[in-house]
């Protein structure tokens, strides 16, 4: 199978059970095939979001693979093979190897990945952290664009959309074209670590770029289509070369008889693998708000956040709201923020609708995929025995 | 039937049953067994799928909130907990994004880490190979 693709990631196998399980699961009806019948996916209208797969209970739909390319990268030695991981990767991979769901890897992750030659272990959280910067100051630009503050004109209507689910993005494009000016122009966190893995980290590491070979650990097939959209060179190369999931980081981990769990705990390389908490929590649905609106506080109002924890956004519910009150330093008055989260792009069409029909009453609606965000992904390990 | 006969003495018997029970019809050894049975056996069969039926959705999240729980719990471990306090994003803004400062969305950075949508993808694409053969 081809391995650059940038649609086309999930396919249904030649031997299909005909369940019809997968058509209740897709968000977009992409799957089709009467009961007792092999399934076909539309891979114009799938999202590569994966759900079907790891919901099949015959475990007969498949991801296409990068893995090889990575192993032909790993074992060439003109190649400077260098690996960012997601954080929903950290809480699930050790399901692979007998751990509880939720127990946190990250540092033998780390050590994992030195072990399989990759020649620096940084972390996509750094990236969240630029994303937050990024997709947080065009927030703040289009508030005040919307409030006619002076310097701010064209900066974008509201609501402002998130844009770190390329699952969210592929939907928005295919079934609502009309909702683009509202995503957030920031790019994923993944993408943005790509550009300057070969930009900013060669200039600190004196390696040539072109031999920069960027790999990412993601909880997402839909990443995987993702690193191959032709846009995505603004380095001046690719700018992400392959993407794993975390089953496949587990299944070359086995393979190469690392002991995972006596593997000590190591560090993040510099420059470019520092993390925080806001960052940490990209993985689980609400967290990029949450993340987003304690970096908004601060630098909005001048003033410390002192409670950090904001539960108002948490939870597993489809579609939930909140209101922050922001004291706005330049305006001298306190600004409620209306914000919306999604989790499952089914339960996105209303707010879409209410969006484009100048309805809505939100400034920043986070938009994820999956049930639960990326710690249920598509790529994550699959825990069909509970099914 | 001859009067005083064995069987007649059962017949007697069993009208004496019949209204020791109610108004229930008299039931053959037969019958009870065979409406036994049938209870039994959706007895184990309800049981057992409203017992899967259950387990399989109480599990289908109970394993999404423990990663979400990993996850919130590993937040509150970190030292730094806020975007903007993480150093070395401020240093890459000072090193390389915007010079000498931390200015998010800089020329460098819109370059680098924004990008377009759709139908304006074609055009975004022809704009930046544009700019890196200017660049070389």
């Amino acid at each position: 199978m081809s391995t650059v693709l940038t649609q086309g990631i999930i396919n249904v196998t030649s031997d299909c059970r005909a369940c019809d399980h997968c058509t209740s699961i897709c968000p977009t009806g992409a799957i089709s095939g009467l009961l007792g019948q092999r399934h076909k996916i539309d891979h114009n209208l799938c999202i590569n979001c994966g759900q079907c797969l790891i919901n099949c209970p015959f475990g007969r739909i498949e991801d296409a693979s990068m893995v090889d390319l990575v192993k032909k990268a790993l074992a060439d030695p003109s190649k400077f093979v260098i690996v960012q991981e997601a954080p929903a990767v950290r809480v699930a991979l050790g399901e692979e190897f007998g751990l509880e769901p939720g127990t946190n890897v990250k540092n033998k992750m780390y050590a994992a990945l030195r072990r399989l030659g990759f020649k620096k272990v940084y972390d996509t959280e750094f990236t969240a952290d630029l994303t937050i910067m990024e997709e947080g100051t065009e927030l703040i630009g289009r508030v005040y664009g919307a409030l006619g503050v002076k310097g701010y004109e064209n900066k974008g209507p509201l609501p402002q959309f998130t844009s770190c689910c390329p699952a969210w993005i592929k939907y928005a494009e295919d079934k609502y074209p009309k909702i683009i000016p509202y995503l957030s122009t920031a790019k994923s966190p993944q993408q943005m670590f790509g550009a300057i893995s070969k930009t900013y980290l060669p200039t600190k590491l004196n390696v040539n770029p072109a031999n920069i070979y960027s790999v990412s650990v993601m909880p997402c097939t839909a990443k995987k289509a993702e690193c191959n959209r032709p846009e995505f060179i603004s380095s001046g190369y690719q700018d992400v070369d392959a993407v794993i999931t975390t089953r496949e980081l587990a299944a070359l981990i086995k393979e190469k008889g690392i002991d995972f769990n006596k593997l000590p705990a190591e560090e993040a390389d510099k420059f470019i693998g520092a993390s925080t908490g806001a960052a940490t929590i990209f993985g689980v649905s609400g967290g990029v708000m949450e993340a987003a609106l304690r970096t908004a506080y601060e630098i909005l109002s001048g003033s410390t956040l002192d409670e950090v924890d904001l539960k108002a956004v948490r939870g597993l519910q489809s579609v939930r709201e909140a209101s922050v009150e922001i004291p706005v330093k330049a305006l001298g008055k306190a600004l409620p923020v209306n914000v919306a989260i999604v989790t499952g792009t089914k339960h996105v069409d209303k707010l879409i609708e209410d969006v484009l029909a100048g309805r809505s009453k939100y400034h920043f609606i986070e938009v994820m995929n999956c049930p639960g965000g990326c710690i249920n992904g598509g790529g994550q390990p699959i825990r069909r025995e509970m099914h | 039937m001859v009067v005083g006969s064995p069987s007649e003495e059962k017949c007697i018997r069993r009208e004496i049953k019949m209204k020791f029970f109610g108004e229930r019809e008299g039931m053959t050894r037969r019958q009870f067994f065979k409406g036994a049975g049938m209870l039994t056996v959706s007895a184990i069969f309800l049981g057992a799928f409203s017992k899967l039926g259950f387990d399989a959705f109480a599990a289908s999240t109970d394993y999404i909130e423990k990663r979400a729980a990993g996850l919130y719990a590993l937040d509150e471990k970190m030292a730094i907990r806020k975007s903007h306090e993480n150093p070395e994003i401020a240093q890459i803004y000072k090193d390389f994004l915007s010079p000498g400062e931390v200015k998010p969305v800089s020329e460098k950075a819109h370059h680098l880490l924004h990008t377009k949508y759709g139908k304006d993808i074609p055009n975004f694409i022809t704009e930046l190979k544009s700019k890196q053969n200017e660049a070389a």
